[in-house]
């Protein structure tokens, strides 16, 4: 019995393991193909099916002049935008976690838990209907098409997740250390900087990698804000999906893409391991 | 503990999240008041008219709502039987532990969109494996051009896609979960599956409810997907509520419009999503 | 008297946290705030040093008036029940921390911290991390910490509740060596507690408190020997002292239908009428001649045994220096030992004690 079991549950994992792996195998053997082996039918192993070329590679580092794709560039403000915009959001966001966790608001009938929601709440709006008004908004500030103007608008998706982690996790916290740093002689800002955020690095952790998948992964709000000066990196991939889709470039960027992200991957795992998370997720 | 400093802490925050929010959702609800489109651009005023057109007029509107509710019901649960499943094989010890556990983030990780992308090419009716595959059985199912199977294509992407986010929510929790219970549920002679029905799953409960109702927030804004794989098609068959928002609004130019669909497509999500919270509640808590 | 406080009083959603606490302390001393869970005493601690405003009263350190005073500027160090350190600091850091926020020098810093570790039995601690230590050791970095601090009022929230039984024996006695030499003998000490056996161990003055009133203030002695009413008595014993209605009359306490007790002589002087009367478990004992009563529950507690008996009207609960397991419905014969008896008013109030007090 317990051997049907096992068998059952490592069958079921291969099966997925095998679902998880598939794309990216195909990516992998697409993008080494050129025009001929992709319009032939469906192959997949690289000598035995089809010549390989290092086409679809090369051309991602040309500039679009030479009919190369260049994603060095969008590669770079996708970084940058990304990271500030987690940085900026995971420190207004923790701020504001700590005061929602430790003091009590009230302002009418508005408590603690609504002002809470109305932070998560934030998630509930589909890309689409913000795009609209933002895009007469960053137009009227003259910053379509900027970083900044990008910026501002992936502070507004990230700074609810933020705010989501760091709730739970400061509830976690027991006040009494609070206390014991205010008795030991320092002020409410001095207990929050040097008492309680030393201690709050693992739950920052945990929101910073929300906050970077979350931003690194969105392809909307660059779609519809940017142009021409400033590319992210999905938007100039999707760019690629027109008309003659060059199913080798494509892939080949799809795969750099991930990359950075599996990092990512694996530092979260690490804190799952050691139980970090699941303080911070409840 | 009340200070005059709490306010410092909370402010910085709340009010750039407020600045940034203000002007986009003032202006939705002054636009859903209008009638701007490619054709009369500029804000008038007609009152309750768009409303009046949504609720009397248009059927796609509500039809796509259908089909949100279709498409992110089942991709929640599929996700949440699957990723509860996945947590629970990974979570004691088994060969490779670490290895499959990154191995089943990585979906998560990757952009969407991009993967999308790919996978449009994987699904490709003459040219993509899975029907290279299939043709061996002399099969070969339009996915993409078929009415019934184009939603299934997009719940195979979403389902690849976001798994992860469940299994991850669900195994921080197995980690956290006491081990007294399942050391009583042992000597007791509780085989697994007892041991899930009356342990694991029960003790889950709370967490089970948070990770559905999250996943079903995001999953409810399905845009990426549906854009780049279907575009809302064959004809409307994939269309969700936010991608009909998308056409009438950056397609169509229906500014006005757009704008109250969308308010109302608010309205509509949180009042759903507080019924869906306090039904799960009921029923999953009131399990022991 | 150098901490006084006036009519303490805070009400949260209609219930009372302090009801016009008044006290006064006096530095060198120690003072135990005696109550059941639920008196008030967190509240109290807490109001004193600050964390908690009262919604009227007034409390005056050395004449100042704490009112506008902040917490992190009050003279003041705690100890929770919650073994409290920085777990982010190892144990030097951890005791030296409110040094270093006072801008301490250095040199000073380190001897100081080095005397309380020394003080508290942890000894070449220092370099240890704090989640390394055990719960006993813990609380005595968080001990060892206030006590660095050379604080004018050390706040201590029934510290070894969290403790296991030998360990608490243990560090109560070294409580006592701590506080008599060291820094202590300038500070007040405030010790709160549930078990009324610690408050006399301690040695200091009792303040017994009981929903949120001060009932009374005293030497423990004065508190055991004369409580000045039931609930009182009730608090200040382990097991609760037995209350039984009754009379005096006819030169004899009648406790109900066939229950009568001698009159003792520290009751000739009582007018006749009815009283409560009160008995500690311990002064109930097992003899050949006494009254009937009939057992409903005997538990053996190391060399004792609780003996739970009911006959008449009533009931109590005899503390025997003995082992013997009784049986239940089992009938045994107590006799009450009105050498010990004391009486109370209607009111509750003492009238007299076997030790010399009430009215």
């Amino acid at each position: 019995m317990h051997k049907i079991y096992l068998s059952l549950k490592y069958g079921f994992i291969c099966v997925w393991s095998m679902f998880v792996v598939a794309p990216f195998l195909w990516a992998l053997s697409t993008s080494f193909k050129d025009f001929q082996s992709v319009t032939s039918g469906a192959t997949y192993i690289p000598w035995l099916q089809f010549e390989p070329t290092l086409e679809g590679w090369r051309v991602l580092w040309e500039s679009p002049a030479n009919g190369g794709v260049d994603i060095a560039e969008p590669y770079l403000n996708s970084i940058i935008v990304t990271c500030l915009a987690s940085i900026i959001s995971i420190i207004l966001g923790t701020l504001s976690a700590y005061a929602l966790s430790r003091f009590t608001f009230k302002a009418g009938f508005i408590r603690n838990n609504d002002i809470t929601f109305f932070f998560i709440s934030q998630r509930i709006m589909p890309p689409v209907v913000l795009s609209i008004p933002f895009f007469i908004m960053l137009g009227f500030l003259g910053l379509l098409d900027s970083m900044v103007g990008l910026i501002m608008v992936y502070i507004v998706l990230l700074m609810p997740i933020a705010v989501w982690i760091m709730v739970d996790f400061f509830n976690k916290v027991p006040r009494e250390i609070d206390e014991t740093a205010l008795i030991d002689g320092c002020n409410p800002y001095q207990a929050f900087f040097k008492v309680v955020l030393p201690n709050s690095i693992p739950g920052m952790i945990v929101a910073g990698m929300f906050c970077l998948i979350f931003g690194w992964t969105d392809f909307f709000f660059a779609f519809i804000l940017t142009f021409t000066e400033v590319q992210l990196l999905p938007v100039r991939i999707v760019a690629l999906n027109s008309s003659i889709t060059p199913w080798w470039s494509l892939s080949a960027a799809a795969l750099i893409s991930v990359a950075p992200l599996i990092v990512v991957a694996f530092i979260v795992e690490r804190f799952l391991s050691k139980g970090n998370l699941s303080g911070a997720l409840k | 503990m009340n200070f005059r400093h709490k306010h410092i802490f909370l402010l910085p925050g709340l009010l750039v999240l407020i600045g940034i929010l203000i002007f986009p959702i003032l202006f939705t609800v002054r636009l859903s008041l209008s009638s701007w489109d490619s054709f009369y651009p500029g804000l008038d005023f007609i009152g309750l008219e768009n409303y009046i057109r949504l609720f009397t007029d248009d059927l796609r509107f509500w039809e796509s709502f259908l089909r949100l509710g279709f498409l992110s019901l089942t991709t929640v649960f599929l996700q949440y039987v699957i990723g509860f499943s996945l947590a629970l094989m990974v979570w004691r010890d088994i060969a490779f532990k670490r290895f499959f556990r990154v191995l089943f983030l990585i979906p998560m990780m990757s952009t969407p969109v991009i993967m999308t992308v790919i996978w449009k090419t994987v699904f490709h009716e003459s040219l993509g494996p899975v029907n290279d595959f299939l043709s061996l059985f002399e099969l070969t199912p339009l996915w993409l051009s078929n009415d019934f199977l184009a939603k299934i294509t997009v719940i195979i992407v979403e389902v690849w896609q976001w798994t992860p986010f469940m299994f991850l929510l669900l195994l921080a929790g197995l980690l956290s979960l006491p081990e007294e219970a399942f050391l009583a549920a042992s000597i007791d002679g509780a085989g697994p599956i007892r041991k899930f029905i009356y342990v694991t799953f029960p003790l889950m409960a709370p967490i089970s409810i948070g990770a559905i109702i999250i996943r079903l927030i995001e999953a409810s804004k399905i845009m990426d997907t549906v854009y780049v794989l279907t575009s809302g098609g064959p004809g409307t068959s994939t269309e969700t509520s936010s991608f009909y928002i998308f056409i009438k609004g950056l397609r169509e130019f229906q500014m006005g419009y757009s704008a109250a669909l969308s308010f109302t497509y608010l309205v509509i999500m949180i009042i759903s999503l507080t019924i869906i919270a306090k039904v799960l509640v009921r029923v999953l808590m009131k399990q022991d | 008297m150098d901490l006084v406080a006036k009519g303490l009083t805070l009400e949260i959603e209609g219930e009372n946290h302090l009801d016009d606490i008044s006290f006064g302390m006096r530095k060198g001393e120690l003072y135990t705030l005696l109550g059941r869970t639920l008196a008030g005493k967190t509240t109290l601690l807490k109001t004193i040093a600050g964390l908690i405003t009262p919604d009227s009263g007034r409390l005056l350190f050395e004449d100042c008036d704490l009112g506008g005073v902040p917490v992190w500027e009050r003279n003041i160090a705690m100890v929770y029940q919650q073994f409290i350190n920085y777990p982010h600091l190892n144990v030097f850091e951890n005791v030296a921390f409110p040094l270093r926020q006072r801008k301490v020098d250095p040199a000073a810093i380190n001897r100081r911290v080095m005397t309380a570790l020394s003080s508290v039995g942890l000894d070449g601690f220092e370099g240890r991390k704090i989640q390394a230590l055990s719960g006993g050791q813990q609380q005595r970095v968080a001990l060892a910490r206030s006590l660095a601090k050379e604080a004018g009022i050390l706040l201590l929230d029934e510290p070894l509740v969290n403790l296991d039984y030998k360990l608490r024996e243990q560090l109560r006695e070294e409580f006592r060596n701590i506080f008599s030499s060291t820094v202590a003998s300038d500070s007040i000490l405030i010790y709160s507690s549930t078990d009324p056996l610690e408050a006399m161990q301690l040695g200091g003055e009792v303040i017994v408190l009981d929903e949120a009133r001060v009932l009374q203030q005293g030497p423990g002695h004065e508190i055991f020997e004369n409580p000045a009413n039931t609930r009182v008595a009730e608090i200040s014993n382990d097991p609760a002292m037995n209350l039984m209605n009754g009379t005096i009359g006819d030169g004899s306490i009648q406790l109900g239908a066939d229950m009568a007790l001698p009159l003792p002589p520290h009751f000739k002087g009582l007018t006749p009428g009815d009283y409560i009367f009160g008995l500690r478990a311990s002064d109930v004992i097992l003899a050949d001649k006494g009254i009937s009563f009939t057992v409903e529950l005997s538990e053996i507690s190391g060399s004792e045994t609780y003996l739970h008996v009911a006959g008449g009207a009533h009931k109590f609960v005899g503390l025997l220096d003995m082992v013997r397991n009784f049986k239940a419905a089992e009938t045994v014969s107590l006799s009450l030992d009105v050498k010990k008896i004391y009486a109370f008013d209607m009111a509750g109030d003492l009238v007299s004690s076997p030790f010399g007090g009430g009215r």
